[in-house]
C-alpha cells in the first residue's frame, strides 16, 4: 500500500473517532463536562469587534450548541480556524481587520500615489505592521514583456498596498527552458508573461524591491525548469544584497512536475529526473531559505485543463501526500519539508467549490499528521485560489466582472489564504491596466469595503447546503484515492495516464454541455441573443523591437561568459551524474550560463521529456 | 469510396495548451476524417517536415499563448518555400486570434481561422468540405514529396476498390542495404517509445543513414482515425527520418490494405532501415506474412497473465526477436523466465531482451540497436 492507501485509511479512522467521542461526550459525565467546559472558554475568550456602524460582534462566530455532543462534534470534527483539523481555515484570524478603532485617513486611494503612497502608508501606520494583519491576501498574477516591463507592473500594483507580494508570469520558451534566441521561438518572447533568460533579468525584474524584508514576497509560477530559475533568483539575490539574504528570501516557486504530466504540458525533463531535480531544491531551500515555499502543489491548471472539482482536488491532494513520501524517503525531516508545502486551487462556479477547500484542508490535515506524524505546521493546507480563468467567455466580457465576484466570494467563504481573482479581459489577452485594476479592486471591496469578512471569523461557514457538499466533496475525494491507490499510488497512476484521461474525458463532457446547452453560460449559450464583434479590448502585445534588445542582451551575456559557461556546465554534469544534490552547483552556474544552455545541457544528461497523448 | 480527408494537428513551439486540440480531434475523428496529431510544444520546421511526409490536406493548428501572428506566417512561409503550398493551414485560439490578427494572417497565406465560439460540428464540416481534394501537382517536388504522394496514390487506390494492386513481389535479397524490421505486439507494451529511442541511437550511430517509419493506427469503426504516434515519438521528428501514419481502414490483424504495397515503395526507395509498426494485436495476429520483414519483433509487456496466455500468443513463434519492455515492473524477472521456457519449445534460433524504453540511456535498448544493426 502506497502512503495514499493509509491517508483513506486515516480519514475514515478520524471520522469513527469523531463519532465515537460524541457518544462519549453523550454518556460520560465527566467527558462531557470538560467538552461543555472548553466551549464555554472559547465563548468567552472570544474578543468583540465594532463594525464602522457601531454594531458589536464577536470576533469569531460559533454554532448555538449547548449540548455536549454537539459540541465534540463541531471541536473535533471539523474544529476552531487555526485548530485540528483545520476545516474551518488554517489560521485563527485570516481576513480579519485588527482590533482597533478605524484609523482616519490610513487608506491611501489605490494607484494615485504609487510607489510613495506606499511607503507613505507604511510610516504613517506603524501599528499595523505588529499585528498579524499586515499583509493582505491579494497576489495578482502579472507578467509581460521584458524584465523591466513587469518590474514596472508589479510597482503599479503593489504601489497602495501595504506589502509586496508579487506573483510572476513568464513566457512560454521561459517555462520550457528555451532561450529567446532559440529557433522559432521569437514570436514568443515576453507573450503570455516576462522573458528571463539569465539571472540578470532576474536582477531587473525585482529591481526597487528590497528582496530580504519581512514584508517582500515573490511568487513565481514555473514548474519544468522550476530548479533553474530559483537559482537565478537566489544569484540574483546575492548580487544586489549580498550572501546574508539568502535565508530572508521569502516566497513561492510553482514547481509542480506532478501536475504538469497529469495537465499543464510544461515538462522538459523526464518525469524521474524532473523529480530529483526538485527533490534537490527542496532540500536546499527548506534547510537554507526557511521562510520559502519551494513547491505550489496545484489544482488550477487541472481544474482549467477540464477536470471536475472532485478531480481536481483529489489529484491536487494526492500529488501532495506523494510529494510528502519522497521527500520522507529521502530522509528530510518531516517538520523540515511539511511547513514549507503549500497548495494552489481553482475556483470556479459549480456548486462543490463552496466547500471544495474546506474538504481539502481536513483531509490534508488527518493524513499528515496520522500517516507522516507531521507537527501542526505541517498539517496545515496553506492555499492559494485563482479564480477560473476557463469559467470566463468573451461574448459580452463584461460579465466576467460578475463571474469573478461570485468565484471570489466563494474563494473567500472557503478560507483561501491569498488569491488572484481574474481580470475580465482575459478570454482574449494578457490583462490590461484597466482591468487588472478592477480585479484588484473587486477584492478589495469585497475583504476591506464590504463588512463580510473583516469583522467576523466562520461568517458564512457551517450552513447546511455547505456542509452536505463538504461531505458529498470529501467521499468522492477518498473514492479517487481509492481508485489511484488501485494503481499503485501516484506515480505509477501518471504512467498509466489514469489522471489524464480522466481530465481530458472531463474536459471533453463540459464541452458538450455547453454546445447542447445543458451548462448554461450566459450571452454564450444563453441569452445570446445580441450578436456583437469582437469586443475591442486594448491587447498586449510586445514590439518587435523589444523582442530584439533580449535577443541581444542574450547574445552579450553569452558572448562575455563563453569561456566559464562551458566548465561550469561540465561541472554541473559531474554533480548531476555522481548523484549528489546538484542544487547549490546550479546557484553557481547560473551566473555564468543562460537558461537554455543549462536546460540543453541536462538534457543531455537525463533526457527529454516523452509527452503524453 | 474516396479515401477520408486526412489532416495534420499540432499546437506551436513553448505552448502546452492541448485542451482545445484534443476535443477538436476526437470531433474531427467522429466526422470520418484521419487526423495526424502531432503534439504540443512543436517547431515550425516538424510541423512543415510532418505536413509534407503524410501529404496532408491541410494543417491544423491550435494556438493559445500569443506569438500566434508570427507562428500561423512562419508555417505558411515555410510550406511556400518548399513548393507545397496546396497545402492548406487553418487554426484557431479561442479568444487569443483577434480579427485584425486574422486579417494579417490571412494576408500572410493562412486560409482559415475559427474564432471562439465555433461549433466543433462546423469546422468538422468546414475540414470535409474543404480540405478533402487539395492536392495540386508540385513543380519542384523532393524526392520526400514525391514517396509521400506516391504512397497516398496506393492508399488511394485500394479505398476505391480494395483489391486493386497486388503487392509487388521482391525478393528479400535485392532489397541492397536496406534492412526492413518489423514491430508488433499488445497495445501498451510501449511500440513507440521503443521505436522512438531505437531511433535515436540508429541516427547517431550511422550518422549517414536515412530511416522510413511505417506506423499503424486502428480507424474508429465507419469513421476517421487519430494517427498520435508522433506526438510521443521525440526523436523521430528529424530530417533523416520519414515517418508515414497510416489507418488501418477496417482491416483487422494490425496493418491496412495498402500496407505491403506501400511497404515495398518504401524498401526500394533510398532508406537504410524501413520500420514498420502494427497496431497493437491480439494473440492470434500474425501480421508480417509479407517477405519484405526480414526482421520480426514482437514487443511484449510483462503484464500478460498467466504462463498459459503465452502458449496462445502466435507471434511467440515467428518472431526473430521478443522483447520484455517496462523490465522495470515487478514483474519482469518471472517473465522473461517464463517466456525463455516458452521460446526453448520452438527449437529455433530466437533472441530475447529485457527494456526499459522510458529510462533514458538504457542497456537494453542499445541491445536492441546492436541486434537492428547487425
Amino acid at each position: 500500500m502506497s502512503k495514499l492507501g493509509r491517508v483513506v485509511e486515516a480519514v475514515e479512522n478520524y471520522n469513527r473517532f469523531v463519532l465515537k467521542e460524541v457518544k462519549r461526550a453523550r454518556s460520560e459525565k465527566k467527558f462531557g463536562q470538560q467538552m461543555i467546559d472548553r466551549w464555554n472558554e472559547v465563548k468567552a475568550k472570544t474578543p468583540i469587534g465594532t463594525a464602522p456602524t457601531g454594531l458589536k460582534l464577536p470576533r469569531l462566530a460559533l454554532p448555538e450548541i449547548d449540548e455536549a455532543g454537539e459540541i465534540t462534534r463541531y471541536l473535533l470534527g471539523e474544529g476552531l480556524p487555526g485548530e485540528f483539523p483545520y476545516t474551518n481555515g488554517a489560521y485563527r484570524e485570516m481576513y480579519l481587520e485588527p482590533l482597533r478603532e478605524p484609523e482616519v485617513g490610513s487608506f491611501v486611494k489605490a494607484g494615485q500615489n504609487g510607489k510613495n503612497g506606499h511607503r507613505k502608508n507604511r510610516k504613517k501606520a506603524p501599528a499595523l505592521e505588529k499585528t498579524k494583519q499586515t499583509e493582505e491576501p491579494t497576489r495578482l498574477f502579472s507578467g509581460f514583456g521584458l524584465a523591466e516591463d513587469t518590474n514596472k507592473r508589479f510597482h503599479y500594483l503593489t504601489g497602495h498596498q501595504r506589502s509586496a507580494r508579487l506573483s510572476t508570469a513568464f513566457d512560454g520558451p521561459t517555462l520550457y527552458g528555451i532561450d529567446s534566441d532559440a529557433d522559432g521561438v521569437f514570436g514568443k518572447i515576453g507573450e503570455g508573461g516576462l522573458a528571463i533568460d539569465t539571472y540578470e533579468d532576474m536582477v531587473r525584474l525585482y529591481d526597487g524591491f528590497d528582496m530580504g524584508a519581512p514584508d517582500f514576497s515573490a511568487s513565481m509560477t514555473i514548474s519544468g525548469p522550476a530548479p533553474i530559475i530559483m537559482a537565478m533568483y537566489i544569484a540574483a539575490a546575492k548580487k544586489r544584497f549580498g550572501p546574508k539574504v539568502v535565508p530572508n528570501l521569502r516566497g513561492t516557486i510553482q514547481a509542480d512536475i506532478f501536475k504538469e504530466v497529469q495537465a499543464q504540458n510544461e515538462t522538459i525533463f523526464p518525469t524521474e529526473a524532473s523529480l530529483r531535480f526538485l527533490c534537490d531544491m527542496i532540500e536546499y531551500t527548506t534547510r537554507e531559505m526557511p521562510r520559502w515555499y519551494p513547491v505550489s502543489i496545484s489544482g488550477y491548471h487541472i481544474g482549467e485543463a477540464g477536470a471536475t472539482p472532485v478531480q481536481q482536488a483529489a489529484y491536487t491532494v494526492s500529488n501532495g501526500f506523494a510529494y510528502a513520501e519522497m521527500l520522507a524517503a529521502r530522509g528530510i525531516p518531516v517538520d523540515q519539508f511539511a511547513p514549507r508545502l503549500s497548495f494552489f486551487l481553482d475556483c470556479g462556479l459549480d456548486v462543490e467549490y463552496i466547500a471544495l477547500a474546506r474538504a481539502s484542508r481536513r483531509i490534508w490535515a488527518i493524513g499528515m499528521r496520522d500517516v507522516f506524524g507531521a507537527g501542526p505546521k505541517g498539517q496545515m493546507f496553506k492555499l492559494h485560489t485563482q479564480t477560473s480563468g476557463r469559467s470566463l467567455v468573451a461574448a459580452e466580457f463584461k460579465n466576467n466582472l460578475t463571474r469573478t465576484a461570485a468565484e471570489l466570494m466563494l474563494a473567500y467563504m472557503n478560507g483561501t489564504n491569498s488569491c488572484h481573482s481574474n481580470s475580465a479581459d482575459e478570454p482574449f489577452t494578457t490583462p490590461s491596466e484597466e482591468w487588472i485594476r478592477l480585479a484588484a479592486h473587486g477584492q478589495a471591496i469585497l475583504l476591506d469595503e464590504s463588512g463580510i469578512f473583516k469583522h467576523t471569523m466562520n461568517m458564512l461557514t457551517g450552513s447546511p447546503g455547505m456542509k452536505a457538499v463538504e461531505r458529498a466533496v470529501e467521499a468522492a475525494m477518498l473514492e479517487e484515492f481509492r481508485q489511484i491507490e488501485e494503481l499503485g499510488g501516484v506515480l505509477p497512476a501518471i504512467e498509466h495516464r489514469y489522471q489524464r484521461s480522466q481530465i481530458q474525458t472531463a474536459a471533453h463532457r463540459y464541452e458538450e454541455q455547453i454546445y447542447n446547452g445543458t451548462r448554461p453560460i450566459i450571452a454564450l449559450n444563453k441569452y445570446n441573443d445580441r450578436k456583437d464583434e469582437m469586443p475591442e479590448v486594448k491587447m498586449v502585445r510586445t514590439p518587435r523591437a523589444k523582442k530584439q534588445l533580449q535577443v541581444d542582451r542574450l547574445a552579450k551575456f553569452k558572448k562575455r561568459n563563453a569561456a566559464k559557461a562551458e566548465r561550469a556546465l561540465n561541472e554541473l554534469t559531474e554533480v548531476v551524474e555522481s548523484g549528489k544534490n546538484f542544487f547549490p552547483m546550479l546557484i553557481e552556474t547560473v551566473e555564468v550560463c543562460s537558461l537554455g544552455q543549462i536546460t540543453g545541457r541536462l538534457q543531455e544528461v537525463v533526457g527529454r521529456f516523452r509527452p503524453m497523448v | 469510396m474516396p479515401s477520408p480527408v486526412r489532416i495534420l494537428t499540432a499546437v506551436p513551439i513553448c505552448d502546452g495548451h492541448d485542451s482545445a486540440i484534443n476535443t477538436i480531434n476526437l470531433d474531427f475523428i467522429r466526422h470520418g476524417i484521419e487526423v495526424v496529431y502531432l503534439g504540443y510544444h512543436r517547431s515550425v520546421e516538424d510541423i512543415v517536415r510532418t505536413a509534407i511526409q503524410e501529404d496532408v490536406g491541410a494543417v491544423g493548428i491550435s494556438s493559445y499563448n500569443g506569438g500566434h501572428v508570427e507562428f500561423f506566417s512562419e508555417v505558411a512561409r515555410a510550406l511556400r518555400k518548399q513548393g507545397a503550398d496546396d497545402i492548406k493551414l487553418f487554426g484557431g485560439g479561442g479568444g487569443t486570434i483577434t480579427e485584425a490578427d486574422a486579417t494579417v494572417m490571412r494576408r500572410n497565406g493562412v486560409d482559415k481561422i475559427f474564432f471562439a465560439g465555433t461549433a466543433l460540428t462546423e469546422m468538422a464540416d468546414f475540414v470535409r468540405q474543404h480540405y478533402g481534394n487539395t492536392h495540386r501537382r508540385r513543380r519542384k517536388a523532393t524526392p520526400d514529396m514525391k514517396l509521400a504522394r506516391a504512397l497516398t496514390e496506393i492508399e488511394d487506390r485500394y479505398a476505391k476498390n480494395k483489391r486493386a494492386g497486388k503487392p509487388a513481389k521482391k525478393k528479400a535479397k535485392s532489397l541492397g542495404k536496406t534492412r526492413v524490421i518489423g514491430f508488433t505486439g499488445p497495445g501498451g507494451a510501449g511500440k513507440t517509445t521503443l521505436i522512438d529511442e531505437l531511433v535515436l541511437r540508429l541516427l547517431r550511430r550511422a550518422p549517414q543513414a536515412r530511416i522510413a517509419i511505417l506506423s499503424h493506427d486502428p480507424s474508429v469503426v465507419g469513421a476517421g482515425a487519430l494517427l498520435g504516434d508522433r506526438a510521443t515519438m521525440i526523436n523521430s521528428q528529424n530530417d533523416r527520418v520519414f515517418m508515414r501514419s497510416m489507418a488501418t481502414r477496417g482491416q483487422a490483424g494490425g496493418l491496412s490494405p495498402a500496407t505491403g504495397e506501400c511497404l515495398a515503395l518504401l524498401a526500394r526507395s533510398d532508406f537504410d532501415y524501413v520500420i514498420l509498426e502494427t497496431v497493437g494485436t491480439g494473440q492470434e495476429a500474425m501480421p508480417f506474412q509479407n517477405e519484405l520483414v526480414q526482421k520480426r519483433v514482437l514487443v511484449m509487456n510483462p503484464d500478460y497473465g498467466s504462463r498459459l496466455q503465452l502458449q496462445k500468443i502466435v507471434m511467440l513463434d515467428l518472431a526473430d526477436l521478443v522483447v520484455v519492455n517496462k523490465s522495470d515492473q515487478s514483474r519482469a524477472r518471472a517473465a522473461v523466465s517464463e517466456i525463455e521456457q516458452r521460446l526453448e519449445q520452438n527449437k529455433r534460433e530466437q533472441k530475447l531482451l529485457s527494456t526499459v524504453a522510458k529510462r533514458h540511456r538504457d542497456a537494453g535498448v542499445d541491445q536492441l540497436c546492436d541486434w537492428v544493426m547487425d
